[in-house]
Order: C-alpha cells, then structure tokens, then sequence
C-alpha cells in the first residue's frame, strides 16, 4: 500500500476519532455525575448540526463561529431533557434509562424530519478549498481546524473540571454522591449542568462534522453515536484520558483496517471492497473487548 | 380474593381468544384488516419472545437481528429446497436460536448498557454480512419468498390469519409455563440480584444463555412468519424500528407480564393505524416516542397495571 495513501487515511481517522471524543467526553461527563447513559446523545449531536445549519444559513457568518451558538441552544435544550426526562425515572432501574432514551431518539428524529424533511443538509466551509501540504500528503484546512480545536475543547474543559469551583463540585458528585450534598453541594444542580454541558459538546461535535463537509439529515446522529458509546465502553466509563485514547485508536483503525484487510486478501487473489465493513468493524473491536474485559480496558471494577 | 382476581383474567384471556377467532367471521374476509391482525399476531410473537428475555434483566436492543435471520434462513431455504414454509419458519426459529446462543455467550457477563449496546452492534453486523453476500441473500434488493399459502387459493389470507394465531396462541402458552417453570423463577432472581441467584446455587450462564435461545428461536419464527406473509425479505428487517417495537410493545403493555406484550402490540398498532388513517407519517413516530417516555415515567409497570392503580385510589 502507497504509504501517502495511509497517511491520508491515518488524518481521516484522526479527524473522525476527534468527533467521538467529543461526544465521548459528553456522555462521560453526564455518566459520572448521574449515573444515566442517555442513549439518545447522537440526536443531540443532530440537532447541533441543524442549530448550526440553521444559524449560518439565516446569518452567513463565518461557521466556525457558529458553534459557540449552537452549544448554548443544545445547552438549553439538555437542561429540559435532563428535568422533564431523566430526573423523574432517576434512580428507578437502569432499564428504565434505556427505555426512555429510545423515546427521546424517536422524538427528536421524527420532530427534525417533520420540519426539515429528511433531505441532506450542508455547509460551505470558506475554507473548504484549502489545503495544507506537508511533503507528498495534502491535508484539509477543516481538519486541521477541528483537530485544533477538539484539543482546545478538551484543555477547557479539563481546566474548567479541574480549577474552577464548578468543576470540583461536579466532580465530587461523580465520586460521591450523598458526601457531596452533605457538603453543601447542591447535587441536582449539578446533574442539570453535567447535561448541559454534555448537550453542548455533543452540539460542537454536530457542528464541526458539518462545517468540515459532512451532510446533516435527521438520521445522522445514531452511527457516531454508537461509536462514542464504543469509545467509552472501550476506554472505560468514566474515564476521560481512556475516551481520548479509545476515541483515536476506534477513528483510526475503522479507517484503517478495511484497507489492510483488502490488500490482505489480495495477497490471495481476492478483490474485494471492505469500506462498507467500516461500521462493522467498530463492533466487532467493541465485541472483543467487552468479551475479554466486560468492564472495559480502562473501567473501574463495578461501576 | 386472589382467586378471584385469577379468575377474571382467565376470562379476559378466554374471552379475547373466542373475540380473535371470530373476527373473521363477524367482519367478514376484509383484506386490509386480516393484513392488520396478521401483522398484530407476529409482533405479538416477537414482543413475548423479547419480553422473555427481558424478564433475566437482559434487553436486547438487537432483537431484529434474530427477526431478520429468522426470516432470511426460512426464505432461502423454502426457495434452494422447496420446503413448505410452514416448515421452513421453525428451521429459520432454530437457526436464530444457534446466533443467539452464540450472540449468549458474548453478552452473559455484560451489565444493562454494555449488553444494550453490544446487542445493537450485532443488528448492525447482521445488516452488513446480509448485504455483502449478494449470491446468497440477493445484496440491497432482498429475496423474494413463497407465501405461508398460496394466493391463488381462495380466501387464503383467512387461512393465513388462523395459522398464525395458532402459532400465537401456542407461542404464548409455551412463554406462560416457561415463566411459571423453575426456568421463569430463576431469571427473575437473576433480574434482581444476580450475584443472590447465584448464591443460591442458580446455575446463572445456564439460564441466560437458555434466555437467550428461546427467545431468538421465537423471534426468529415471527421474523420467517412475517416475510413468509409479504412474500419477500430485504436487509430492511435489520432496521432500527424492527429492533425498537418490541420494547415499545412491551414496555407500554407492561413488562414481564405474560398479558404486557399481547396488550401492548394491540393498543400501540390500534394507534398505529387510527394516525395512518389521517395521513400522518413522523407525527406517527413522535407520537410513539411521547407515549414511551410518558410510560417510562408515570406508568412504569404499563397498561397492564392500570385497574390496579384504580384499585389502590378508590379502595
């Protein structure tokens, strides 16, 4: 195989790993402090994108400074999901969570197909014609800008978990629950705010999956999703350096491995397309973790 | 007291099989409404099968991966060997109860979300391998399948209905007494405390795992049961709402009941088509996913616990 060809496809992966860490983290973060997988977090990544579809098609600023305004409305709109959804069945059974998740993705799918049809929707990136050149491979602007900024998201948000006093309340929720209210720690404020945040995160991966060039329709949201799931199952609930270094490695080798698996059978005389395995292939890398590990590479014991 | 209450359910379920039974002849062979009732039959199939599952703690959110395989081994085989479909629906059940032994194995030791999602991923893998084999399952464009019976015979989707409610009928019998059974009582210890079952000396791999197949092999039936009734199969049957209906059904109907599945299928298809009759196509499913969260929230044990709540308020 051109060793061009894989570096392209290594910066693809790169940047596809960048999205699921984004929505990893999200979930993570909501996960820690609540102790509530929302299995509709993929919606709230579509409704990112058509928050900022809509913003940049109404206003016609620059995109990249659109994300800022998309992750306060889906900041908004995390904080009515986590009160009038998740609150009220908090604590009654993990089933439970799973069930009202599946009513929340049949809402918000349905809701953004009836009022923005299920048509593709797209941005124009001015930068989309840019391109950097580092040798023999040519790299999109877009990319390097959301490679950019995922790492100035994380370094936020790891500033702001760590120093401010918000953070730390948040924090000593996730590790204790009923210590942290006993320490004056209005805890349900918290799980409002760990939602929101999370929504936000979930809106800036949306957004940037756009505006490098992605097509947003309403069923968008559910195979990223998925892979963030994979990605936190992998690098272990909770665990935020395990989602960055299972979110690199799931972009990487979905991108990779098809290709390696072709040029493998075609040392046998076989030609055959594996990119459409690409999805496949997260599973089966899930499915193989979670057998040998059913807590995840980096998971606690129990949960 | 109890007995009484015994009692008035044994008549409702009486009474309902006679209502099932002759509602062809009192409405005469309508088309459009046998297809209803046909389709009503196989989800209340599938629901009781993925409610059984359910009731060890384990739900599936991949379930149309054993409707689909289900339905594409009973096609396949119906059209390489010439097997009456009536027989080929129960190879088609065994078939998906070997993935689902298989699919057991994997998900045995997983917690609530990590099954949910593994369980997921597999319907997704079903979806690829069917799609990549276009020799044997005819890629995107599906298959087709021979009828349960023939169209030319006449009236032949009145002999189709009574099938499949024998089927149903029998289906359902046989998930009451594994309920009822030492089987049924080991996965609702499981379901509550499993390290408690296992205690007490419940072998807990072998009971998943028996979870695991029997509810594949009947899901599997209603998925041969289904296409064997629209006469093809396309990879659509991997989708994300044939995995999700079960779990509306059941979730709505009332969870771990023998009555949930069959109550919740007809009142949730009952909706289902009273909105189709108005044109509605996503006010359809948003409604669907209103009425979910508002079970999950107020009416966590489902309709099936309605007369009951009554009860309690006005005792």
């Amino acid at each position: 195989m051109d060793l061009s060809v894989l570096l392209q496809i290594l910066v693809w992966g790169l940047y596809a790993g960048c999205i699921y860490i984004l929505l990893a983290i999200g979930l993570n973060l909501i996960f820690g402090v609540m102790k509530v997988v929302n299995f509709a977090h993929g919606e709230l990544l579509m409704l990112g994108a058509y928050a900022a579809f809509w913003i940049y098609t109404l206003s016609g600023i620059n995109p990249y400074l659109i994300i800022a305004l998309a992750m306060i409305l889906l900041g908004i709109i995390g904080v009515f999901i986590e009160r009038l959804c998740f609150r009220p069945i908090m604590g009654t059974g993990k089933l439970n969570e799973i069930f009202l998740s599946l009513g929340l993705i049949y809402l918000f799918q349905n809701l953004a197909a009836l009022l923005w049809t299920t048509g593709s929707r797209s941005i124009h990136s001015p930068y989309s014609d840019v391109s950097v050149s580092i040798g023999s491979i040519r790299l999109p602007l877009d990319y390097i800008i959301i490679i950019v900024f995922t790492i100035l998201f994380l370094i936020a948000f790891q500033l702001f978990m760590k120093r401010t006093t918000l953070g730390r309340a948040m924090r000593a929720t996730s590790q204790n629950r009923e210590a942290a209210a006993l320490m004056g720690i209005h805890v349900e404020r918290m799980d409002m705010l760990s939602f929101a945040l999370g929504s936000a995160l979930a809106a800036a991966a949306g957004s940037l999956w756009l505006i490098s060039g992605q097509i947003a329709n309403p069923y968008m949201g559910s195979i990223p999703a998925i892979k963030a799931f994979a990605v936190i199952i992998i690098g272990g609930l909770g665990s935020i350096p395990g989602a960055i270094v299972a979110g690199l490695t799931l972009g990487i080798a979905e991108n990779v491995l098809p290709l390696f698996i072709q040029s493998f059978v075609g040392l046998f005389g076989v030609s055959m397309s594996f990119t459409a395995w690409k999805d496949t292939i997260a599973f089966f890398i899930l499915i193989i973790v979670l057998v040998i590990r059913p807590t995840g590479i980096f998971g606690e014991k129990g949960e | 007291m109890k007995l009484d209450r015994i009692n008035i359910k044994t008549g409702i379920g009486i009474v309902s099989l006679i209502l099932a039974f002759i509602v062809p002849v009192i409405l005469g062979i309508n088309q459009y409404l046998l297809t209803v009732l046909i389709i009503t039959l196989v989800f209340i199939i599938y629901s009781s099968a993925w409610n059984l599952l359910a009731l060890s703690g384990q739900a599936s959110l991949g379930h149309a991966a054993f409707f689909g395989i289900g339905g594409y081994v009973s096609a396949i085989i119906t059209n390489s060997l010439g097997l009456p479909p009536i027989v080929a629906i129960f190879v088609g059940g065994f078939f998906a109860a070997f993935i689902g032994i298989l699919i057991g194995f994997t998900c045995i030791r997983m917690r609530e979300w990590f099954l949910a999602m593994v369980t997921f991923g597999f319907a997704i893998i079903a979806h690829t391998i069917t799609t990549e084999l276009p020799w044997l399952t005819g890629g995107w464009d599906g298959i087709p399948a021979k009828r349960l019976i023939s169209v030319t015979i006449t009236n032949y989707i009145m002999y189709e209905y009574y099938i499949m409610l024998l089927i149903a009928v029998a289906v359902v019998v046989i998930i009451y007494q594994l309920t009822k059974s030492r089987m049924g009582l080991a996965l609702e210890a499981i379901r509550e405390n499993e390290l408690e079952a296992k205690v007490m000396g419940i072998n807990v791999t072998k009971y998943k795992l028996m979870a695991f197949a029997v509810s594949a092999f009947f899901t599997g039936i209603a998925g041969a049961l289904e296409i064997h009734h629209f006469g093809y199969i396309t990879p659509e049957v991997y989708g994300m709402d044939i995995s999700f209906w079960p779990i509306i059904y059941s979730i709505s109907g009332g969870l771990f009941t023998i009555g949930g599945p069959i109550l919740g299928t007809i009142v949730i298809t009952f909706i289902w088509e009273i909105l189709r009759t108005f044109g509605l196509m996503y006010e359809r499913f948003i409604l669907i996913g209103v009425i979910l969260i508002l079970i999950v929230i107020f009416l966590p044990r489902g309709l099936v616990s309605i007369p009951e709540k009554i009860k309690r308020s006005h005792p």
